[in-house]
Parts: structure tokens; C-alpha cells; sequence
């Protein structure tokens, strides 16, 4: 176990490496000069060669990228240009709310998506599961920005239930300092409202994060339980005598579950990058709408810096839900154990 | 004797989409105490859900009793409360399922499921016992189906273990309450023949040993000759013949069960073809091949081992012979079909289609028309989502032909193998097994082939359908002078199909020659001991299998009860 998680965590760094080379490459390849665009058109020649200089621009390619690879290591990601502070600050500031908003969306997709696909599934064409594909369809088709607006309009501002933007109510004073994440920090700080004025400010933003994958989850979930129904093994356990509520939940979700956690976990990781449009309308101070402001910037440094956190979120979701996989199932760790 | 289990009368329908259709009809039967009752019937003739309906897990809706009544042990099975109903389940009546490898909960520990069986079922009893004691049961339980070692079984996963073992562990879940009556599923047709024969010695040990009635559902005749007391057949939803298992065969009264007697290859007796029909010169020649399959792991992906799946074999196949080649599971038969179809390469040896090595024009369109494949399970080898028309226009396209000869060529193939014109713009599920074969077998001879490689090509079929396939192939090959090599198991199959074979054992040919001279006269103790393992229809094929002493059968045969590593 020890050995193979030690290849796994190796394996992780060499795609980061991988990723930071290529961003980095890419980076210098797109056309545009970031010392120009940065100074203005007004600028003068001299202004924009000494900003490349002071920017090491105007150093040999491999000598850039080493440079680069040495400060990454260091956790020295660059200046931002639209900041004009270290990006490695800029993203410690941002992705705790990104971060914590994605983290509660995937949560509501669970409790919510699995429970309903197996009722799908387990009330098969009849008007239960009729409703429930309806309802999940609508929640794939229904763009994020259109499902956030609606839900800002009509249960923040008409009904007042939630608050309109933002992560905090302003009249509360408090800085999460020690994970960064709101809830957490409240709990830990013992400030229980600060605790249920974030979960206030999470719900509607997750909710219009979450619906699509809800419904993609969902449906995964209601086929993948139809299928093993189908299964040998559950006619034979329902023949042994194995009560209906025990054959559904531990003999059928739990061989069904994989497709689902597959998802889940990919759905994670993507979020972090693709969270902008509700980050925009909610006014949500995150990490995925930091990347599109600094992508229309060109602040290439930033850029490198957001594509890199992504990429480190998918490579460690994908690491989670492969070691998810091997507990649910053994036949991932029984090949694992074979291969060594 | 009283009758533990009798079924009177019994109608069931199923309608779906507005419309209802009768498949079980006034179906009289009963399984007296301590009793083997065999259902003899084809896929489709209403056998499963019979099944099903005694054990109660035939969904209804859209399934419905119509009339009739089903009596376990006096009581009224339909009219009983459903808390009622579900406490025999296990305990009073218990099913062992078809295929050992699918029945398993593939996330759970053997001993898991088995303790929830039992966990359940005293629950139900309003009985409490402590986790040890269910153990002790488990344990005891397992011994009955006689697996050595069954702490090591209990904690292992399905997947780690093999066939034979599972198909005992199986049968052990079964029995974990102990119930009176067990409706056993093609018990062992899964699981190669000298296996089959382990399990099938079991069940009558256990039906013997604990008072067991058995009601055993196949289409198997061989294996109903070894384990039944009494028979029904049935086609088509109707018992059409019932009685004495000896009178039936004997003296089979339906025409439809004298029709699947005679559909049965015969192993030894009068009624064998041999096939004697061979060309000049060969057509398939191999030369001490080998095949070494690395196996990889550790730090960068190192090679840690090697394992030899086929090992020196030389065979030489004749223009327009039907080669068998024998083998149980894991005995190289379909590693060496791969490497005479180019699809993988010996690490030694040469092997020469029609005087060319397979290594100079393998994956070229030579290749291609000189040899293809018809693989065993036409279910899965069909693309289910493209019709008939499309799957045959496939090869078609490579051959450079336009559309209209493409068509034309369609039309060919399907009278070729005795499909309807309309049959083109089906998909796979609407043909039936037989016919979904035949499309196969219509694929594969698309592109003029002049060798076929079997693939245990009927091994999915009833056996009605298998002599018709078989007859059509046969056809095919006195038609445009094919060379097949047919790859399977069944050997009786092989006796009267094939006019050569060679017997493979972990990666050997231990035996090759004439068929008739080694079926007449098998001189290695494998080729012995899978003759002897057949079940067959008829005490003069009894008589003259060859004989094999336990201590050759345990020289060459794993048993079903050792783990594997």
C-alpha cells in the first residue's frame, strides 16, 4: 500500500512538472508582448524594454523556463501584472473561497443526486422516475449564469431568504486565518453566527453551481443501479432472503456506485477552474474568476499559476477516487496488489 | 413419500406495452421429499420463470399468475402473507444459480454475504445469534460442499478464487439455512467438463447425505442422465412429457423430446459420423511455437516473471480439415488461435499459412482473405447498435467494392447461410442466437476466406440449434473447399465435426491423430479423464469411455477445491 501510494505521489509531481513546462511554453509562445500590454500603448520603447528586462523576458528561452522551474519550487510563482503582487499571494487569497464553494457544491450533489437516482431507479417507469428524469434534465440543459440570475432575482432579492452576493455580511467582523474556509474556521473559532451567515451566503451559488451535475450524476446513478439490478447476484440474494432495503443499498449501490464517484471526483477538480460565471454574478471573491480576469489581461504569470492549482486538483481528485475505488471495490486493489 | 413441492395447474402472462402474451401454460409438476426432479428445456421455453415464480422473485408487474397454485410443504405459496413468503426463501426453498463467476456480489467477502444470509434469516426466525456462532455454521457449511481451507475462503473476495470453487461456494450459500428443496441452474455448465463433473458428483452426495429434494433446471440431457430420478420436458411453456428418468430415454414419447435426443452428439455408438474427408497438402502449419506472456510490476513497471501459455507446439492442418483443438479454460487453445490469426506473435516458433509465415503478411488484405474468425458468443461479437446490412458491409468496404456490388454481395452471404433477404435491415436483437451466429458466420465469409478459426462457435446455443448451425457449416465447407479449426470444449461435439484433433494441457498438445483414434483409443491420462468426464445420454457410451485411475486424474487435473495464488 505504502510503495504504491509513494508511486502514485511521484507520478503527481511528474505531471505537474509536465503541466508547468507546457503552461509555461505555451505562455511564451502566444503572440503579444505581456511588457507591452502591461505598460499601455502611451508607453515609450525604452519603458518597455527596461519592464522586459526587469520582467527577465529578454533572457534565452531555457534560461527563462529554468528560472521559472526554480522559483516554482520555491512556491515563487512571479509578480501578477494586474495585481502587481506575488501570484502566489493572489491565489492564497483566492482559492480558499473557490475552494469552499466547490467543495460545498459537491456535496449537495451527493446527498442530493445518488439518494434520487437509486429512488429512480428502485421506482423504475413509474411516475416517480418520470418526475425524476424531467427534473434532471432540466437541471443539465438549465445554463449555470441563467439558473444563478434566477435564483439571485427571485430568492435573494424578491423573497429575501439569502443574501445577494458576496461570502460574508459585512456587519461581520472576522478573517478566516487558519484553512481559510469560512465554515471551517468559524467552527473552529467557535463564532457560530460567521458559521451560519457563510452557509447562508454558500447555499445559492452551490446550488446553481451543482444543478447540472445533479442531474448528470443522477442519471448515472439510475443506470448504473438498473444495470447491476440485473444482475445474477441480486436475484440470488433476493432468493436467499436478503430483505429488499439491504439488497438496494449495500449489494446494489455499492457495486454502483463507481460511475457516480468517477464523476463526482472529475466534477470536483473542474469546477475549480470552471466555478467564473457564478463567482461573476454572485460576486464571489474566487480563484476561477481571478484566472479569466488575469486570461484577459495577459498576465501570464497569474495565468500559469491558476492552470497549475487546476491541474493540481484534478491530478489529486483523481488520486482520491482511485483509492475510493480500491476501498469500495476489490478487484482495483487486488489488481493492484498483483501488479506489484 | 408426500409431496414436498407440487404445482398444479399452473398459467403465468406477462404483458408489456399493452399487450399480453401467455408463457407458462397448465403446468402440472411436483418434487416428492428426497426426490431429483429434472426440467429439460431450451432457452425460451418457460423453464426460468417457472423457477423464478416458485421461488417468488419473478417481478410482478408486468409477470401475473392467471391460475393455479403452487404447494411447498402444505402450504399455499401464492396466498401466503408476503412476511410469510419471504421466510421460506433460503430456509425453505434455495436456488443455485447458473454461472459461478456472475452470482457473487464482486464487493464482499464470501464470508460477508454468507453471514448476512444467515444474519437475515435468523432476524426473520426472531432468532439472535453471536457473530461466532454464524461463523461456526458457515464453516460447517462449507466443509459439507468439501472445501478444505475455509477460514482462507471466507475472507476472500470472489474474484480470488476459481470456477470450480465458486460454484461450490455457491452451492454452500444455498444450503446455509439448510432448506428442504434446491432448485439448482445449469449447475456446472459454465465450468469445464472435468469440473462439472466434481459438482455434479457433489449435489447427488448432498442430496443423499441431507435429505435434500433437487429440482434441476437444464437443457443438458447428459447431465440429467447422471442427476435425475424424474423428468419433465418442456417446449414452449407446455410440459410435453414427464416421467421416469430411464423411460425417457429410453423410449422418449414426444416427437420434440425424441428430436432433442437426437440432436445430442453422440460420443461413442453406432449413431457417431466420422469424418474422414481430407485434401492434399497443408494449410496451416506451426512449428514449435511458443508463447511467453511477461508479467509486469514494481518500479517502472519492471518485468517480475514470466508465464508460458503455449509451449513447442507443432501441428500441421490439412487443406479442407475440420482441426479440433481441445482444451479446457487456460490450456492455450485460444493464445494459439490468436497467433495462427496474426493477432499476436510466438516468441519461438514459425507458423505458415498456405507456405507463408503469418510474421511476413500479417494485418494485410492477403491475410485478411485468407483466414477469419467466428467467435463464440454472437451476442457480443455483433455490433448491437448497426444492423445486419452494416455489420456485413464492414469487410466489404475493404475490398474496394462500390455500393451497389456491396448490396449485391449482402444478399449472397444471407442466402448463403440461410437468413431471409429481410433480414438485412434487423438489428441483432431481433435474430434469435442461432441466427445471430448465422450472421456472424456470413461476416466472416464476406471476403472469401479459405480458412474459418472457430471459436467455440455453438458453445452459446441450445442444442437443437447447434446441429442446424453445424450442418450449415458443414455445408459451407464442402461448398467452397474451407479449412476450419475449430476450437472448443465439447468433445462431443468435436467427435463427430471434426476428422482431426489435438488435446491441449497447459500449453502442450498432449495428444493429436485421427479423431477416431483418439476417441477409440486415447492414450494420455488428460485426454482419459476429459472422455471420461462427458456427461452422456446412453449407457452404452457409459460403457465404453475410456478408463482413468484416480491417480492419473489427480496427476493431471486441478481439483476444484485448491486455492489458487
Amino acid at each position: 500500500m505504502f510503495s504504491y501510494l509513494l508511486r502514485r505521489a511521484i507520478t503527481l509531481l511528474l505531471v505537474l512538472l509536465g503541466l508547468a513546462i507546457l503552461i509555461f511554453v505555451i505562455a511564451r509562445i502566444v503572440p503579444g508582448d505581456p511588457a507591452r500590454i502591461a505598460l499601455g500603448p502611451l508607453a515609450t520603447a525604452d519603458q518597455v524594454t527596461e519592464l522586459r528586462a526587469e520582467m527577465g523576458l529578454d533572457a534565452a528561452f531555457p534560461v527563462q523556463l529554468w528560472t521559472y522551474l526554480t522559483g516554482l519550487a520555491q512556491g515563487d510563482l512571479g509578480k501578477s501584472l494586474l495585481t502587481s503582487r506575488p501570484v502566489m499571494d493572489d491565489i492564497r487569497a483566492a482559492l480558499p473561497a473557490t475552494f469552499e464553494l466547490v467543495l460545498f457544491t459537491v456535496v449537495l450533489q451527493i446527498v442530493v443526486s445518488i439518494p434520487l437516482g437509486v429512488m429512480a431507479a428502485v421506482y423504475r417507469n413509474t411516475w416517480v422516475d418520470n418526475v425524476l428524469r424531467v427534473v434532471s434534465l432540466i437541471g443539465v440543459v438549465t445554463p449555470g449564469f441563467v439558473l444563478a440570475i434566477l435564483l439571485q432575482l427571485v430568492a435573494a432579492h424578491y423573497l429575501g431568504f439569502f443574501p445577494v452576493t458576496g461570502r460574508l455580511d459585512g456587519s461581520i467582523d472576522f478573517s478566516a486565518d487558519i484553512t481559510g474556509l469560512l465554515v471551517v474556521d468559524g467552527v473552529l473559532a467557535g463564532r457560530f453566527d460567521v458559521v451560519l451567515d457563510a452557509a447562508r451566503h454558500l447555499f445559492l451559488p452551490s446550488i446553481a453551481l451543482a444543478a447540472a451535475g445533479i442531474g448528470q450524476v443522477m442519471r448515472i446513478t439510475r443506470t448504473a443501479m438498473i444495470e447491476v439490478a440485473g444482475r445474477d447476484f441480486i436475484e440470488a440474494s433476493r432468493a436467499y432472503g436478503i430483505p429488499e432495503r439491504v439488497v438496494t443499498f449495500r449489494y446494489m449501490l455499492r457495486v454502483a456506485s463507481v460511475a457516480p464517484l468517477t464523476i463526482l471526483g472529475l466534477e470536483f477538480a473542474s469546477l475549480i477552474g470552471n466555478a467564473f460565471i457564478v463567482e461573476f454574478v454572485f460576486s464571489w471573491p474566487g480563484i476561477a474568476s481571478y484566472g479569466v480576469r488575469t486570461i484577459l489581461q495577459k498576465d501570464l504569470n497569474a495565468v500559469i499559476g491558476v492552470v497549475l492549482v487546476s491541474g493540481l486538483f484534478f491530478v489529486v481528485a483523481n488520486l482520491t477516487i482511485d483509492l475510493l475505488l480500491g476501498l469500495l471495490d476489490p478487484r482495483h486493489r487486488i489488481r493492484a496488489a498483483r501488479d506489484r | 413419500m408426500s409431496r414436498l413441492l407440487d404445482i398444479q395447474d399452473l398459467c403465468i402472462g406477462f404483458s408489456a406495452y399493452g399487450q399480453h402474451r401467455r408463457v407458462l401454460h397448465h403446468v402440472n409438476m411436483h418434487v416428492e421429499e428426497g426426490e431429483r426432479v429434472s426440467l429439460i428445456g431450451q432457452s425460451g421455453s418457460g423453464k426460468t420463470v417457472t423457477m423464478r415464480t416458485i421461488i417468488g422473485t419473478l417481478p410482478m408487474p408486468p409477470g401475473k399468475v392467471e391460475q393455479g397454485s403452487i404447494h411447498y410443504a402444505g402450504q399455499s405459496l401464492l396466498d401466503l402473507a408476503r412476511a410469510e413468503r419471504n421466510a421460506l426463501k433460503g430456509t425453505g426453498i434455495s436456488i443455485v444459480l447458473q454461472d459461478p463467476m456472475l452470482s457473487f456480489n464482486p464487493v464482499l467477502t464470501i464470508g460477508r454475504q454468507m453471514d448476512d444470509i444467515i444474519r437475515y434469516a435468523d432476524i426473520r426466525s426472531g432468532r439472535r445469534r453471536p457473530k461466532a456462532e454464524r461463523r461456526a455454521q458457515m464453516v460447517e457449511t462449507l466443509r459439507k460442499v468439501q472445501l478444505k481451507d475455509s477460514g482462507r475462503v471466507l475472507d476472500s473476495y470472489p474474484v480470488m478464487l476459481s470456477g470450480g470453487m465458486r460454484q461450490r461456494v455457491l452451492i454452500g450459500m444455498a444450503l446455509l439455512n439448510k432448506p428442504r428443496l434446491l432448485i439448482a441452474d445449469e449447475p456446472g455448465t459454465a465450468l469445464d467438463v472435468t469440473t462439472q463433473a466434481e459438482i455434479l458428483a457433489l449435489l447427488n452426495t448432498l442430496v443423499a447425505k441431507e435429505g435434500l429434494s433437487l429440482l434441476l433446471i437444464t437443457h443438458n440431457l447428459g447431465v440429467v442422465r447422471e442427476m435425475a430420478d424424474r423428468v419433465y420436458v418442456m417446449e414452449r411453456g407446455h410440459i410435453v412429457e414427464s416421467g421416469p428418468r430411464d423411460d425417457i430415454f429410453d423410449a422418449p414419447d414426444h416427437p420434440y423430446t425424441r428430436r432433442l435426443m437426437a440432436a445430442v452428439p453422440p460420443l461413442y455408438g453406432h449413431k457417431v459420423k466420422t469424418v474422414t474427408h481430407t485434401g492434399p497438402g497443408d494449410m496451416v502449419a506451426v512449428e514449435g511455437v511458443s508463447k511467453d506472456f511477461l508479467t509486469r510490476g514494481g518500479w517502472l513497471n519492471r518485468v517480475t516473471g514470466q508465464f508460458r501459455a503455449v509451449r513447442d507446439v507443432t501441428l500441421n492442418v490439412a487443406r479442407g480439415d475440420v482441426f479440433g483443438v481441445a482444451g479446457e479454460s487456460g490450456s492455450g487453445k485460444t493464445t494459439l488461435a490468436k497467433m495462427i490469426l496474426g493477432l499476436t506473435s510466438p516468441s519461438a516458433g514459425e507458423i505458415r499459412l498456405d507456405g507463408r509465415p503469418v510474421s511476413d503478411f500479417a494485418g494485410t488484405r492477403d491475410f485478411r482473405k485468407l483466414i477469419q474468425i467466428v467467435y463464440q458468443n454472437p451476442g457480443s461479437s455483433l455490433n448491437r447498435r448497426r444492423t445486419v446490412a452494416d455489420q456485413l458491409a464492414v469487410p466489404l468496404k475493404f475490398t474496394g467494392q462500390d455500393r451497389a456490388a456491396i448490396t449485391r454481395r449482402i444478399g449472397e452471404l444471407l442466402t448463403l447461410v440461410d437468413l431471409p433477404q429481410a433480414y438485412a435491415s434487423m438489428y441483432p436483437h431481433e435474430l434469435s442466437g442461432g441466427q445471430k451466429q448465422r450472421v456472424a458466420i456470413a461476416r466472416a465469409l464476406s471476403v472469401n476466406p479459405r480458412i474459418l478459426v472457430l471459436d467455440e462457435p455453438t458453445s452459446a446455443l441450445d442444442v437443437l440449434v447447434q446441429s442446424t448451425v453445424i450442418d450449415l457449416l458443414n455445408r459451407l465447407r464442402d461448398e467452397f473447399d474451407l479449412t476450419y479449426i475449430f476450437i472448443s470444449h465439447d468433445l462431443s461435439l468435436m467427435r463427430n465435426f471434426c476428422n482431426r484433433v489435438a488435446v491441449m494441457l497447459r500449453g502442450e498438445v498432449v495428444e493429436t491423430g485421427p479423431v477416431a483414434d483418439i476417441f477409440d483409443a486415447p492414450r494420455h491420462p488428460y485426454t482419459r479423464a476429459l472422455l471420461s468426464a462427458i456427461p452422456v445420454i446412453s449407457p452404452e457410451e457409459d460403457a465404453r469411455k475410456p478408463p482413468v485411475t484416480e491417480a492419473e486424474r489427480a496427476k493431471v487435473l486441478a481439483t476444484s477445491t485448491e486455492l489458487e495464488d
